[in-house]
C-alpha cells in the first residue's frame, strides 16, 4: 500500500489496442509459466514452508485466516528461521477512466497514465521470525510514477511502507490460551488482523495513485476524504500493546508520535516537509474486538478510536492545530472451508475535527481562512463481499462512502495553477461521495493474480451530476483498473 | 508516554533481538530439536488442531485420542512427502520438515492421549436415511461392490487400531475429501484405502462420513 501520491503532469499516450496487446502477451507468459508450481514464495511461506492459503483466505492477500492471525498475533515467530529474509512483490496496471473532460483542458495532467499499462510499484520485504519471541514485517516500496522532475520526465520513488516489530508471547493449555505481545509500528491499523482497516477493502493491489480520482492515492482509493487514522501512511510511529485471550477477546492500547528524529526509519523516504506533524507522543489508539469461530465460521465485531492532534502548518511543529478524534466500529464473518472461502467486512468510522480559533474564526487577528466552522464531522463507512473458489477464482464487491459536514473553506473549488478548473473540483462544500467497486481476479499459481475491478461513483463531492459547477459528473470518474501482481 | 518511553521500549526490544533469547518452554520453532513435543503441541499445532485436539474448522482433522501409531506415521509422510494430497501439502509439509523422529513420536503421544467428544457439527445436516446407510456401510460393508466393512479394520467404536485410525467423532467434511484423495488420486499412497474406496459413489461417501461423525458411542 503505498501513500504516496505525486501526481501532476502526464507526459504520455496510448491506445487500448496496444495494452490489450501488452496484457496478452503478458497471460501468454503465464500460461506458460502455469505448469510449474512456485518453489520459491514469500518470506513467511518460507518460514513455515506452508501454502499461502494456509495464512490468507483464499489464497488472496492480505486477507487472514484465523490461523494466519494467530500467525500474526504471536509475532510471526512460527516456523524456522530463514536464511534470507527477504521477499519482493511487484504490480504492473492499467486505468481507464470513463471520460477525462472537463477538466483542466490538460488531459494527460489530469489523468496521469490513463490507458497506459505501466509497471506500477514494487515493494521489499523484511522480516519474519527472529527469536522465538520477536518477529517483524517491514515493507519498502517503490513508486515507478511517484513524482515528477521540472521537465515533466517521471521519476519513481520509494519509502518505508508497512512496518511492525513485534514481541509476543503465548500462555496455552487445556484450561486457558493468552496471547500478549507489543508492537513498535507505523500507522494505527498496521496491527489489525482481522482485515478491516485500509488494506482488505482496497483489494490487492489497491487502486494506481497516478491516476486517482480525487488524488488521494489511499486508503480507500477513489474518495476524496477519508478519516485521519487511516490516511497516516508511514508517517506516524507508535508502540501498542495488545493481548488476545481464549481467542475470544481482543484489547490493543497504542501510542503514536510523528516518525521523525530516532524514529525516522519508520518513515523513511517521507520528506520532514511531506510529513505531517502530531503534537505530543502519545495520540492514543485502541481497539477491542471480540471473536468466535464455530466450524468453518469466523466472526469479529469490534470498536476501535484514534485521538490526534495535528499542526496546521505542519511541517512547523507551533501554531493552530486541527484535533481529530475518530471513533469506529468494525466487523467481519469469513467462511473458510475448501473450495469454498467468502468474507465480508464492515467498517464504519465517524470522525470529529475541531480546529483552532485562528483556523476559522475571522474575527481572530491571525485568521487563516481554512475553514467555515469551529468543527467538521467526516463519516466513513465501507462494506465488502468477496468469494473464491479453489483459492484460484474471485469475484468481490466493495462500497464505500464518505459524508461529511459542508464546509465551503474546507471543500472548494480551487482552480488549478493557471486558473483552471480541476476535474475533482467542488461546488458542493461537501465530501460526500459513494462509491461501488466490483472485482474479478484469477490466481494462476499462488503468488500471482491478475485482476481487474471497477470504480463506479454514483455521487461524487455531493451530487451525481455537474458536482464542480462546470458540467463533470460523478460517473465521468468511474474508472477500470487491471494489474498483474505477483510476489516472489 | 514520552519519547524516552519509546526509545526505551525499542531499545528493549532490540536489546531482545541482540540476545538472540530462546524461549523453549513456549517457543513456537519448528527447527529447534530441543522444544519438546508437549510445547509444539499447544504453541503451534493447536493454531488449528486445538490445544486438546479437538479442531473447530472441519479443515482440519481432529487428533484427540486419535492412534499414536497412525499419527506418528503421516507425520513422517508429510515430512517425505509421500502423503500430498492438498490439505497435506499446502499445511503440514512445511510443519513437518525438520521435526525429528522423537518430536513426532511425542506429538503423536500428546494427541493419542487427549479424550474426543462428541462431534456436534455438522456442516451439511444428514437425514435419518443418510445415516441408515452410513451404518450400513460401517457394519457389513458394500457386498455388492466387495467393499468390506469400516469397523473390520477401524474398530466396531471407530476408535481405530495402530495403523488404523480412529474415525469416531472425525470431521466428516475431512473424511469425505480424505476418501476421495484415496479414491481418485494418488496422494496418499501404500494403503488398503485406495482399493477399498474406488468404488464408493458421492452419495455413499456423504453417508458414511456423515454416520462416523456421529457415532453413537
Amino acid at each position: 500500500m503505498d501513500k504516496d501520491n505525486h501526481c501532476v503532469v502526464g507526459a504520455r499516450k496510448g491506445s487500448w489496442l496496444r495494452l490489450m496487446a501488452g496484457w496478452l502477451s503478458l497471460l501468454a507468459l503465464l500460461a506458460v509459466l502455469l505448469p510449474i508450481e512456485a518453489q520459491a514464495i514469500p518470506i513467511y511461506a518460507r518460514q513455515t514452508g506452508q501454502n499461502c492459503l494456509a495464512c490468507h483466505a483464499g489464497g488472496q492477500f492480505p486477507e487472514l485466516t484465523p490461523y494466519g492471525r494467530i500467525f500474526k498475533l504471536t509475532g510471526y515467530t512460527m516456523g524456522n528461521r530463514v536464511e534470507v529474509p527477504l521477499a519482493m512483490m511487484a504490480v504492473v496496471s492499467a486505468t481507464s477512466v470513463a471520460s477525462k473532460t472537463p477538466g483542466t483542458g490538460d488531459t494527460n495532467a489530469d489523468f496521469p497514465q490513463n490507458g497506459l499499462m505501466h509497471f506500477t510499484t514494487a515493494s521489499l520485504f523484511a522480516g519474519g521470525k527472529i527469536t522465538d519471541n520477536i518477529g517483524m514485517f517491514g515493507q519498502w516500496t517503490y513508486n515507478a510514477y511517484a513524482q515528477q522532475d521540472a521537465d515533466g520526465h517521471w521519476a519513481g520513488h520509494s519509502g518505508s511502507d508497512q512496518f511492525d516489530l513485534r514481541y509476543a508471547d503465548r500462555f496455552i493449555d487445556d484450561q486457558r490460551d493468552l496471547i500478549v505481545g507489543a508492537s513498535l509500528n507505523n500507522n494505527p491499523g498496521v496491527t489489525d488482523v482481522w482485515n478491516t482497516f485500509d488494506s482488505a477493502f482496497a483489494s490487492t493491489p489497491s487502486y494506481v495513485p497516478v491516476s486517482n480520482p480525487g488524488g488521494n492515492g489511499g486508503p480507500f482509493a477513489g474518495v476524496p476524504a477519508a478519516p485521519i487514522m487511516l490516511q497516516l501512511g508511514p508517517v506516524a510511529a507508535g508502540v501498542s500493546a495488545y493481548a488476545f485471550w481464549n481467542q475470544t477477546v481482543y484489547a490493543e492500547l497504542g501510542f503514536y508520535q510523528t516518525a521523525n528524529r530516532a524514529l525516522s526509519f519508520l518513515s523513511q523516504g517521507v520528506p520532514d516537509s511531506d510529513m505531517p506533524k502530531l503534537k505530543g507522543n502519545a495520540s492514543p489508539y485502541w481497539r477491542l474486538a471480540l471473536n468466535h469461530d464455530w466450524g468453518p465460521h469466523s466472526a469479529m465485531v469490534g470498536l476501535f478510536g484514534f485521538d490526534t492532534e495535528i499542526y496546521a502548518n505542519s511541517p512547523a511543529t507551533s501554531g493552530p492545530t486541527t484535533h481529530y478524534r475518530d471513533v469506529g466500529v468494525d466487523a467481519q464473518y469469513q467462511y473458510i472451508l475448501d473450495p469454498h472461502v467468502f468474507s465480508a467486512q464492515f467498517s464504519y468510522i465517524r470522525e470529529n475535527q475541531s480546529y483552532s480559533e485562528e483556523l476559522w474564526n475571522p474575527t481572530n487577528p491571525n485568521y487563516t481562512g481554512n475553514y467555515v466552522n469551529g468543527s467538521n464531522t467526516l463519516a466513513f463507512l465501507r462494506m465488502k463481499g468477496t468469494y473464491v473458489y479453489r483459492a484460484k477464482y474471485g469475484v468481490s464487491l466493495a462500497y464505500a462512502a464518505v459524508n461529511g459536514s459542508a464546509d465551503a473553506l474546507a471543500y472548494n473549488n480551487s482552480p488549478d495553477g493557471s486558473g483552471n478548473p480541476v476535474p475533482f473540483g467542488n461546488a458542493n462544500s461537501t465530501p460526500n461521495t459513494r462509491l461501488w467497486i466490483p472485482e474479478v481476479f484469477w490466481n494462476p499459481i499462488q503468488n500471482v493474480r491478475v485482476g481487474l475491478q471497477y470504480y463506479k461513483f454514483t455521487q461524487y463531492n455531493g451530487s451525481s451530476g455537474n458536482y464542480d459547477g462546470n458540467g463533470r459528473n460523478a460517473s465521468d470518474n468511474n474508472t477500470a483498473f487491471l494489474y498483474v501482481w505477483g510476489a516472489y | 508516554m514520552t519519547m524516552k518511553t519509546i526509545h526505551m521500549a525499542a531499545a528493549l526490544l532490540l536489546g531482545a533481538m541482540a540476545a538472540g533469547c530462546a524461549n523453549v518452554e513456549r517457543s513456537r520453532d519448528l527447527g529447534n530439536p530441543n522444544v519438546a513435543p508437549e510445547v509444539t503441541a499447544v504453541q503451534v499445532c493447536s493454531a488449528c488442531h486445538g490445544v486438546t485436539g479437538i479442531s473447530v474448522s472441519p479443515n482440519f482433522p481432529r487428533l484427540a485420542g486419535q492412534q499414536a501409531d497412525y499419527i506418528e506415521q503421516q507425520l513422517k509422510n508429510f515430512r517425505s512427502h509421500q502423503r500430498s494430497d492438498p490439505e497435506g501439502f499446502e499445511y503440514m509439509w512445511g510443519i513437518s520438515r525438520k521435526l525429528t523422529d522423537e518430536q513426532i513420536k511425542g506429538l503423536a503421544g500428546y494427541f493419542a492421549k487427549q479424550t474426543s467428544t462428541p462431534n456436534t457439527y455438522l456442516h451439511v445436516v444428514a437425514n435419518a436415511e443418510q445415516l441408515s446407510e452410513g451404518k450400513k456401510i460401517f457394519e457389513t460393508g458394500v457386498a455388492a461392490k466387495e467393499t468390506p466393512p469400516c469397523q473390520a479394520c477401524h474398530g466396531p467404536k471407530g476408535e481405530g487400531m495402530a495403523a488404523f485410525p480412529r474415525l469416531a467423532d472425525q470431521h466428516q467434511d475431512y473424511m469425505a475429501k480424505q476418501l476421495l484423495v484415496f479414491r481418485d488420486t494418488n496422494g496418499r499412497p501404500g494403503t488398503p484405502m485406495e482399493q477399498i474406496s474406488h468404488s464408493l459413489t458421492p452419495e455413499q461417501i456423504y453417508s458414511v462420513t456423515a454416520y462416523l461423525q456421529s457415532l453413537p458411542r
